[in-house]
C-alpha cells in the first residue's frame, strides 16, 4: 500500500498528482505531512517541488471552474479527497473540459458534492461569523467549521472590510487569519498569543443586536424546525444571538 | 428614552415587513465600508425562521394615518419613539463591522405628509452613505403620495427601493385603509421602473401585501401579482398572512394567521417568476382558491395528466420544469447531463435530483418507476397526500392547521 505525500499546499498536491500520472503510478492514497501511516501502509515523500504551471495549464486547457471544484474539494475534511482530486485529474486528461458533465463517473459526482459542501458551508459562514471589537480596535471572531473554509471566507471580508483591523480564529483547524488593512495572513494558532479584552462599545452593541433579534421574531409564527434548518444548532456556539439558548438546552 | 428602548420598540413595529431580502446588487467597496453581495447573504435567523439579513426598523412609529391591520395606527394606544439620523447611522455602522447584518432596511411611520417622512429617510441614509461612507446594502420604502424628485434622490441613495400595495384589493385598501390611495404605490413602482439603472436602485423593487385580511380569492391576488410583475418589472412581491394585532370590527377574527396559504401563494409566484407558468394555469374562475393538500405545480398536473409523463431524455426545458419536483437547477442538469448519455433513474438520484414527487410524472427510457398501469390520477394523488402528510406528522408546529 503507497500512500504519496505532499506538503500542505493545494499547488504541491497538484504537483505530487500531476508527476504520479505522467509516470502511471496508482496511490493507494495521497496524504499531506502530518499523516500518520498505519503498518500496512508505506509512504513515500517524493519531496516534488511545486510546479505552478499546472494551475495555468488547468485554467486554459479546462476552465477555470474545474480548478475551483478541486480546490474546493481539497478544502474539504474528507478521507478520501486527495484521491478524488487524483481521479478527477485522471478523468480531465482523458475527457478534456466536458468531463464535470459526465455524472455517471463516480469521481465527478463526488467532487461536485464535496465541492458544494464546502461552498455551502462558507457561504453560511459569510452570514454567521461574529466578530467582537477588542481595545485596539482589532476585530476578532471565532468559526468552527467542518471543512477549513477559512481561506474563501478571507477572501470575502478582505472585500468587505478592507478599512478595518481583523482576524478570524479557526479553532477547529488551528489557523488564524490575520488582516492589517493590506494583506491577509495565515498563521498558525500556536505560534500566536492574544489577550482578549473587548473594548468599552462592545458591550453596549452586543446587548443592542441580542436585544434585535428576540424583538424581529414573531411569536404567532414561531418555527424552530425551520429555524435549525437554515441555522444548524453545530454553528450556535459561535454565534451571539442565540449562544445563551444553545448552553440552556445543553 | 435610551437607546435600546428605542431599536425594541422600531425593530417591533418594522418586524411585520416581510422583505429581507440583500441580494441582486453588486456594489462595490471603495476601501471604506462594505460591498454588497449578489447572492445575498443571510446573517441569522429569528424565531419564526425568517431570515435576518438586514436591520430592519422604522425611523418612527408615529403615524398619521388610521389603517386597521396596522400595529402602529393612529388609534392606537402605544409606545412611540423616533430614531435621530445619527443614532441609525452609529447601529448600522457598529452592527455591519461586527458582521451582524448585510445592511440596513428602512421604513417608516408617516409624520407630518408623506414628502417630510420621506426628506427624513433621505436625510437618514445620505448621512450613512456619504459621512459614514457605508457601501453595504440599504433597501429603502418610499412613501406613498412623496413627491417624484424626492424618489428620485431616494434612488440614487439605495440598493432597492419598495413600495406597499399593503392588500389585493382596491376594496380591500378603501375598507381597512381609508387614508391610502391604490394608484400611489403605482405611480412609484413606474417611476423606478422607468429610471432603474446601475445607480439608481440596482437591485430593484418588491412589494408587500396583506392576506387574509379581507375576502379577496387566491385568483385576485395572483392576477395582481402578475400584473404587476409584467407592467413594473417588480424583483418580489411578498405575502405576508394576515397577524391579528388589533381588535376591529372589520378585520376577521382568526386564531392563527393563514401560514399555509402564504406557503402556496409563495409557490405560486415562483411558477410564475422562474418556471414559466401563467395565472391560468394554476387558477381560473372555477378554481379560484389554492389546493391547501397538494403544492400548486403537483396541482396543475394532476389536472393535466394527459400531458404525462414526460420522457426525462427528450422533453424539452420548459417541459422539464413543468415535472413536479424539478426545479430549475434540475433541469440544467438533466439538459447537461443527458447530452452525453441516456438518463436512468439511478442517474437522476446522482445528479442530485429530488423524485420523491418527480418519479410520479416522468419516464427514463420510456420505463416508468413502477408499473405502467399505476399511472392514473388517484394513485398519484393519495401518494402525493400521504406523503405530504408524514411530512406535516414531523412539523407539529403547523398541524393546528387542519
Amino acid at each position: 500500500m503507497n500512500i504519496y505525500i505532499y506538503n500542505y499546499s493545494f499547488l504541491n498536491l497538484l504537483s505530487v498528482i500531476d508527476f504520479l500520472i505522467t509516470n502511471k503510478i496508482k496511490p493507494a492514497n495521497i496524504k499531506n505531512l502530518s499523516y500518520t501511516p498505519n503498518l500496512l501502509e508505506n509512504p513515500i515523500n517524493l519531496k516534488i517541488k511545486d510546479n505552478p504551471e499546472i494551475l495555468e495549464k488547468i485554467k486554459t486547457n479546462w476552465g477555470l471552474y474545474p480548478l475551483k471544484v478541486m480546490y474546493y474539494v481539497y478544502l474539504a475534511n474528507d478521507n478520501y479527497k486527495e484521491l478524488t482530486i487524483y481521479y478527477l485529474y485522471l478523468n480531465f486528461l482523458k475527457y478534456g473540459r466536458i468531463t464535470l458533465n459526465l455524472r455517471k463517473l463516480k469521481c465527478v459526482t463526488k467532487s461536485l458534492e464535496i465541492s458544494q459542501k464546502v461552498s455551502n458551508e462558507a457561504h453560511k459562514l459569510k452570514g454567521f461569523i461574529r466578530f467582537e471589537e477588542m481595545q485596539n480596535k482589532v476585530l476578532y471572531s471565532i468559526i468552527e467549521p467542518t471543512h477549513n473554509v477559512i481561506y474563501i471566507l478571507a477572501n470575502h471580508f478582505k472585500k468587505r472590510l478592507s478599512n478595518e483591523y481583523w482576524m478570524i480564529h479557526d479553532k477547529s483547524h488551528n489557523i488564524i487569519c490575520l488582516y492589517d488593512k493590506k494583506r491577509i495572513y495565515f498563521v498558525n494558532k500556536d505560534n500566536l498569543k492574544l489577550d482578549n479584552l473587548k473594548s468599552a462599545a462592545e458591550e453596549l452593541y452586543s446587548m443592542l443586536w441580542c436585544n434585535f433579534y428576540q424583538t424581529i421574531g414573531i411569536k404567532e409564527r414561531k418555527n424552530d424546525r425551520c429555524r435549525r434548518n437554515f441555522m444548524p444548532k453545530k454553528y450556535w456556539k459561535n454565534i451571539l444571538e442565540v449562544r445563551d439558548e444553545y448552553e440552556k438546552s445543553n | 428614552m435610551n437607546i435600546q428602548e428605542k431599536l425594541t420598540i422600531l425593530a417591533d413595529s418594522a418586524k411585520y415587513d416581510a422583505s429581507c431580502s440583500s441580494s441582486g446588487s453588486t456594489r462595490a467597496n471603495k476601501n471604506d465600508l462594505g460591498n454588497a453581495a449578489y447572492a445575498g447573504i443571510c446573517h441569522s435567523f429569528a424565531s419564526d425562521g425568517r431570515c435576518i439579513s438586514l436591520l430592519k426598523i422604522l425611523l418612527t412609529n408615529c403615524c398619521i394615518y388610521d389603517c386597521k391591520y396596522c400595529l402602529n395606527r393612529k388609534s392606537n394606544n402605544i409606545k412611540r419613539a423616533i430614531f435621530t439620523p445619527e443614532e441609525i447611522c452609529e447601529i448600522t455602522i457598529n452592527f455591519y463591522r461586527r458582521n451582524y447584518i448585510e445592511g440596513l432596511f428602512l421604513s417608516s411611520g408617516i409624520i407630518k405628509s408623506p414628502d417630510y417622512t420621506m426628506e427624513q429617510i433621505i436625510k437618514t441614509i445620505s448621512l450613512l452613505r456619504n459621512k459614514y461612507h457605508f457601501n453595504g446594502y440599504i433597501h429603502a420604502k418610499a412613501i406613498p403620495g412623496a413627491s417624484e424628485v424626492l424618489i428620485n434622490r431616494l434612488g440614487k441613495l439605495v440598493d432597492r427601493m419598495s413600495a406597499n400595495v399593503e392588500l389585493p384589493t382596491s376594496s380591500g385598501l378603501k375598507l381597512l385603509a381609508p387614508n391610502k390611495k391604490e394608484e400611489e404605490p403605482a405611480k412609484i413602482m413606474k417611476y423606478v421602473k422607468e429610471h432603474r439603472t446601475k445607480y439608481f436602485a440596482p437591485a430593484g423593487q418588491s412589494t408587500q401585501m396583506i392576506i387574509g385580511a379581507t375576502n379577496e380569492r387566491d385568483l385576485d391576488i395572483m392576477q395582481k401579482s402578475s400584473a404587476m410583475y409584467q407592467n413594473y418589472q417588480l424583483r418580489r412581491v411578498f405575502y405576508s398572512a394576515y397577524i391579528p394585532v388589533n381588535k376591529d370590527k372589520l378585520l376577521p377574527t382568526i386564531l392563527t394567521p393563514p401560514l399555509k396559504r402564504e406557503n402556496r401563494l409563495y409557490q405560486a409566484d415562483w411558477l410564475l417568476r422562474y418556471y414559466n407558468f401563467k395565472v391560468e394555469d394554476i387558477l381560473d374562475e372555477n378554481n379560484p382558491n389554492f389546493n391547501l393538500l397538494i403544492d400548486p405545480k403537483a396541482d396543475y398536473a394532476l389536472r393535466h395528466l394527459d400531458e404525462f409523463p414526460k420522457e426525462i431524455n427528450k422533453a424539452s426545458y420548459y417541459d422539464l420544469l413543468k415535472v413536479p419536483g424539478i426545479g430549475v437547477k434540475s433541469a440544467q442538469r438533466i439538459i447537461n447531463a443527458r447530452k452525453f448519455f441516456k438518463l436512468t433513474f439511478k442517474d437522476l438520484k446522482k445528479l442530485g435530483v429530488v423524485l420523491k414527487r418527480a418519479k410520479y410524472f416522468i419516464t427514463c427510457n420510456n420505463k416508468y418507476f413502477i408499473n405502467e398501469s399505476y399511472f392514473n390520477k388517484s394513485f398519484i394523488e393519495s401518494n402525493l397526500v400521504l406523503e405530504d402528510k408524514q411530512e406535516i406528522k414531523r412539523t407539529t408546529d403547523q398541524l393546528s392547521l387542519f
